[in-house]
């Protein structure tokens, strides 16, 4: 029996415990959720914008100010749907149900910091100063339209990596600034790959959203390899010799 | 000669102890489904381990679905290292015969 399990045990444990923290790491469907969330809302506000502007153009102002109260409206909602923690347990319990046959998990937090620093809350703030900014500079024609995402980019790469590195997150994340930083690239290069002018919203939304789907995705992926792998190297030989002990324990009594 | 920890060196506790290891917490659905045990072969590992100190269990609802989550404490963990330390030492003593 002892040669047994020290033969179970042959392999390094410390494999499982990487596959372990890899899996918990990768597991994106909380990010997901809020992603739907997010571009549903702006989905919401960007129609609503556009209503506004089309009434403003026909001069038609009852439409005009019901789409700015409904304007005012979605954006407080928006705003309160981000710090609500009740936004925060609905995400959380949509994901535990997503994960339900798997179980529940919690990433080790010994690599991340549960409440971020004030300096990258501060950060994050500047940032969408930085960007009301340069939405007033485009405006003004003072920045053209081209270097919008280029312009967004300078400040978004660096706050997206802070983030990145202080809640610890995995491998699949770092995708999301480096797809967006080559795409700001690729456009300072002139290489065509913007829409056009009547889209320009499109510029930002598409690199911005897009990329951080692509991320998502591709932590998913990853954290089911993760979970094969895990599987595979926990069950090695475990069923066998849990049959044995289970039959030794039954001959004893 | 220190002889290696009997509650870990059970094949299914050592795997458990190590995935405990490597998360926060999780519940009993998790180990369950990534070892693949009988859910009594598992309660028993588990009442083993919370008895030697090594887990900690809280017992919780979700709606009216109990739900039961595991966490590996301090005495857990330096067991675990120890047990890595010890089980490395002796692989050097010994070390693998290579086939030829």
């Amino acid at each position: 029996m002892s040669n047994r399990r020290n033969n179970v045990n042959s392999s390094d444990p410390r494999e499982i415990l990487y596959w372990t923290r890899t899996y918990a790491r990768s597991r994106t469907i909380y990010f997901l959720f809020q992603w739907c969330l997010i571009v549903l809302i702006i989905c919401v506000i960007g129609l609503i914008a556009n209503l506004t502007q089309q009434a403003y153009i026909n001069g038609n102002k009852p439409l005009f100010y019901t789409s700015v109260f409904f304007l005012v409206v979605a954006f407080l909602f928006f705003v309160w749907i981000s710090i609500s923690r009740w936004t925060a347990e609905i995400v959380w319990q949509l994901t535990i149900w997503f994960y339900g046959r798997e179980g529940y998990v919690l990433p080790d937090d010994k690599h991340q910091s549960k409440t971020l620093p004030r300096w990258v809350i501060a950060l994050i703030g500047l940032m969408l100063v930085y960007h009301i900014f340069g939405a007033l500079l485009i405006s003004f024609r003072y920045l053209s339209l081209q270097y919008l995402q280029p312009f967004s980019a300078l400040a978004l790469v660096p706050v997206l990596c802070i983030l990145i590195f202080y809640q610890g997150l995995g491998f699949w994340a770092w995708i999301w600034p480096v797809l967006y930083g080559l795409h700001a690239i690729l456009l300072i290069c002139k290489i065509p790959i913007s829409f056009p002018s009547r889209w320009y919203l499109l510029n930002i939304m598409v690199p911005v959203f897009g990329y951080g789907l692509i991320a998502i995705i591709v932590g998913h992926i990853y954290s089911r390899y993760a979970l094969w792998k895990l599987k595979s190297i926990s069950r090695q030989g475990l069923e066998e010799f849990e049959n044995l002990a289970h039959d030794e324990e039954t001959d004893n009594t | 000669m220190s002889e290696l920890d009997r509650i870990i060196h059970e094949p299914a506790r050592l795997r458990i102890l190590t995935i405990l290891a490597g998360v926060e917490a999780s519940d009993f659905n998790f180990l369950l489904n990534t070892l693949g045990l009988t859910k009594g072969n598992l309660s028993s590992h588990m009442d083993k381990l919370e008895k030697a100190g090594y887990v900690k269990v809280e017992k919780s609802f979700n709606g009216r679905i109990p739900h039961t989550e595991f966490q590996i404490t301090e005495k857990g963990r330096d067991a675990l290292e120890n047990y890595w330390k010890e089980l490395d030492r002796i692989r050097n003593l010994n070390p693998p015969v290579e086939n030829e």
